[in-house]
């Protein structure tokens, strides 16, 4: 394959093995969300919390481990998420199922970009739009215009940065200090993370797995591995990223145990980053820089390759064939337009993070059935059944006023569930009374 | 509430589960291409031991006294009847048949060279079965290239001669159909016997379960079956594996 070619943007010229194929998909999945979304479930949930956040990536990224080889063995020929739906609806419920992973994907990419926004508002002396210039020119020229290829070759790197900051600074710290001023200052500032039995955290466990399930399941970026993995490694690829991708939040929380031990917090998001005022060593504080740039970043080229290739080939290539020159200057463009809208609006926005884990909640919820109907069904289906996922998005954001939050992820998930095994019961009767007919 | 021993222990375990994350990346790093290695070499060696039980059956079943006398006494009356076109092409195609036979080695081929093969045979065939062997070939147009076991057509072709035509006298009908359904590839000989699997000796037993055997080692990630079936007016066996184009094969094995 050649380089000009756009097909070499979208999957690079290689089949990943176990270990890049592990590397990819955590460069991929140790993001803003993890780091900023770690300190909140322990500061809600406690100790619980902090152990079923990473039960929640590893069980996520295991259960699409199994669907990833059917869809590789039934899609063998695709490249994308888009693809495949194309394959398998008609063309109105294709472009509703499009139109939901577009704004999933611009929402994501926002988020991802609000973090970096906060970190360097924390780290630098220096306004924000200054160094998210940086940031951003470098996200537009590995994921924007470089292609899989080029985040390929930055991605070991990452996990490298990501490993040694979780390693090292816990260590550091702990054998520096000790954890019994750890443990006396969190009974004394924070008893209830110390708390165990605590009900409303098997609740939000078992919401996680929900909510991380869907986010696997529709995640543009994630698809677009499926299928460069070698086949028959793609099932122990995902569950050991699953694995070791767990280790991650947990080495996190033992990171906010040592920030919060010895006071109250402001804000939960921007925890994390006020490590650097309790780090001596300044070799660390560049390590725990280069962590949070590393993960940040990763994130946001994958996210930004993902929704290049979702506009080009399942968007705008769908409605009028576009020459390899021209989808090359769609992919600068289009990349470009999108830097400059992140920088615009983490520049005027001040830098405080959305509420991040339940936010989009409703939506992945709501799209676990209808994408497992569409990845192992096996006729075209219907638009009915990406429309159920919008209806069953609705009824959770209309259940919000009445229930708590995991509730109404937990009514989404039902609804569009009943909707398509609806569809399915229907199907499965028409089918039997025309045979007999 | 945690107890300070709980608490060190879930401490010590949020430390140490990062650097066995980070070991068992750098294990399948430097170990993975090695596993793959010995993995690919295990299932070769098992490959070319299931080859050389093909071959055998193969001569076993073919350079039988009868299949070769039978056909060289074909091959003496195109002499007598001094038809000596047909009886120089006979000459041709059996040294061709006996050649691919002894020179075949390599654990997959193409379904071209399989077909090209099995036209040889079918051609000696039809020396001896004269007007009362008919035969076809149905190849789907995409799957020349597609990738085979070596001798699997072969095998139940001369199977149908073996157990079905050899026996009975009477019409011979046989067909080969290879076609392409979703990413696998479903290859069926069909004969018009109906008595071809109660008589099915052991021979031809040992031969399905070869390409069994062949098939699972070759694609150990796919599905594959070859199975036995009576049907209405004859007797047919169906072969599937997966669709993979031989040049891939080619090229991941020189990588």
């Amino acid at each position: 394959m050649k380089k000009t070619d756009f097909q070499y943007y979208i999957g690079g010229a290689f089949q990943l093995g176990i270990g890049f194929g592990v590397v990819s998909l955590l460069s991929r999945w140790v993001t803003g969300n993890t780091i900023l979304s770690s300190p909140e479930t322990l500061i809600k949930y406690g100790l619980t919390g902090g152990i079923g956040y990473s039960l929640m990536g590893a069980l996520a990224l295991i259960l699409f481990g199994i669907l990833a080889k059917k869809i590789r063995d039934r899609f063998h020929d695709q490249q994308t998420i888009g693809d495949v739906l194309r394959e398998r609806l008609t063309p109105r419920g294709y472009w509703f199922m499009i139109t939901i992973l577009l704004v999933i994907s611009i929402h994501s990419i926002f988020v991802q970009a609000m973090g970096a926004g906060i970190l360097l508002h924390m780290i630098f002396p220096l306004p924000v739009f200054s160094g998210m210039v940086f940031f951003l020119l470098f996200c537009f020229f590995i994921g924007g215009a470089g292609g899989m290829q080029r985040i390929h070759q930055l991605a070991g790197i990452n996990v490298v940065l990501i490993f040694s900051a979780v390693i090292i600074i816990p260590v550091y710290f702990y054998i520096q200090e000790g954890v019994y001023p750890v443990y006396e200052g969190i009974k004394l500032y924070h008893p209830y993370i110390l708390y165990v039995k605590n009900t409303e955290a098997v609740l939000f466990i078992f919401t996680a797995i929900l909510i991380g399930f869907g986010q696997v399941i529709i995640d543009r970026a994630t698809w677009q591995r499926v299928f460069i993995i070698k086949t028959e490694k793609l099932r122990i690829t995902f569950t050991l990223a699953g694995l070791i991708w767990a280790t991650i939040p947990l080495a996190l929380s033992s990171l906010i145990m040592i920030i919060i031990f010895g006071r109250s917090y402001d804000s939960i998001y921007s925890l994390l980053f006020e490590l650097i005022g309790k780090i001596n060593s300044t070799l660390l504080i560049v390590l725990f820089v280069l962590f949070c740039f590393s993960a940040l970043s990763s994130a946001i080229c994958a996210e930004l390759h993902a929704i290049v290739t979702l506009i080009i080939k399942n968007i705008v290539g769908m409605l009028r064939p576009l020459s390899n020159k021209e989808k090359w200057r769609f992919t600068y463009l289009l990349s470009g337009a999108i830097c400059l809208t992140l920088l615009i609006i983490v520049s005027m926005l001040p830098p405080s993070p959305i509420e991040l884990l339940f936010f989009f909640g409703n939506i992945y919820a709501s799209m676990i059935v209808p994408m497992l109907y569409i990845i192992l069904g096996s006729k075209t289906l219907p638009s009915l059944i990406p429309l159920a996922s919008i209806i069953g998005t609705a009824g959770g954001f209309a259940a919000l006023p009445i229930m708590e939050n995991l509730l109404a992820i937990w009514i989404s998930f039902c609804l569009s569930g009943l909707i398509c095994l609806g569809h399915f019961i229907y199907n499965l009767l028409r089918t039997k009374l025309t045979v007999k007919v | 509430m945690l107890p300070i021993e709980s608490f060190s222990i879930y401490i010590m375990f949020c430390v140490l589960v990062p650097l066995a994350g980070a070991f068992t990346l750098l294990f399948l790093f430097v170990f993975e291409k090695r596993i793959d290695l010995l993995e690919k070499q295990k299932r070769e060696i098992a490959l070319e031991r299931e080859l050389q039980t093909a071959l055998y059956n193969q001569l076993n079943q073919e350079i039988q006294p009868h299949f070769f006398f039978n056909t060289l006494n074909s091959i003496l009356a195109l002499a007598r009847l001094d038809r000596k076109t047909e009886l120089l092409r006979s000459i041709e195609t059996l040294s061709k048949l006996l050649k691919f036979k002894y020179r075949t080695i390599n654990n997959f081929i193409s379904i071209e060279e399989e077909l090209t093969y099995v036209n040889y045979y079918l051609e000696i065939q039809k020396i001896r079965f004269r007007d009362r062997l008919h035969y076809e070939i149905h190849l789907d147009s995409h799957v020349n290239k597609a990738i085979i076991i070596p001798f699997l057509i072969q095998t139940l072709v001369e199977n149908a001669f073996k157990h079905a035509f050899e026996r009975h006298i009477g019409e011979a009908l046989l067909k080969i159909k290879i076609l392409k359904i979703e990413s696998a590839i479903q290859v069926t000989v069909w004969n018009n016997s109906l008595e071809s699997h109660e008589s099915s000796p052991r021979d031809g037993g040992v031969g399905l379960e070869n390409i069994k055997k062949r098939l699972e080692l070759l694609f150990p990630d796919d599905e594959t079956s070859v199975q036995l079936t009576d049907q209405e007016d004859g007797t047919a066996v169906l072969a599937i594996f997966p669709h993979i184009m031989s040049e891939k094969l080619e090229g991941e094995s020189t990588q």
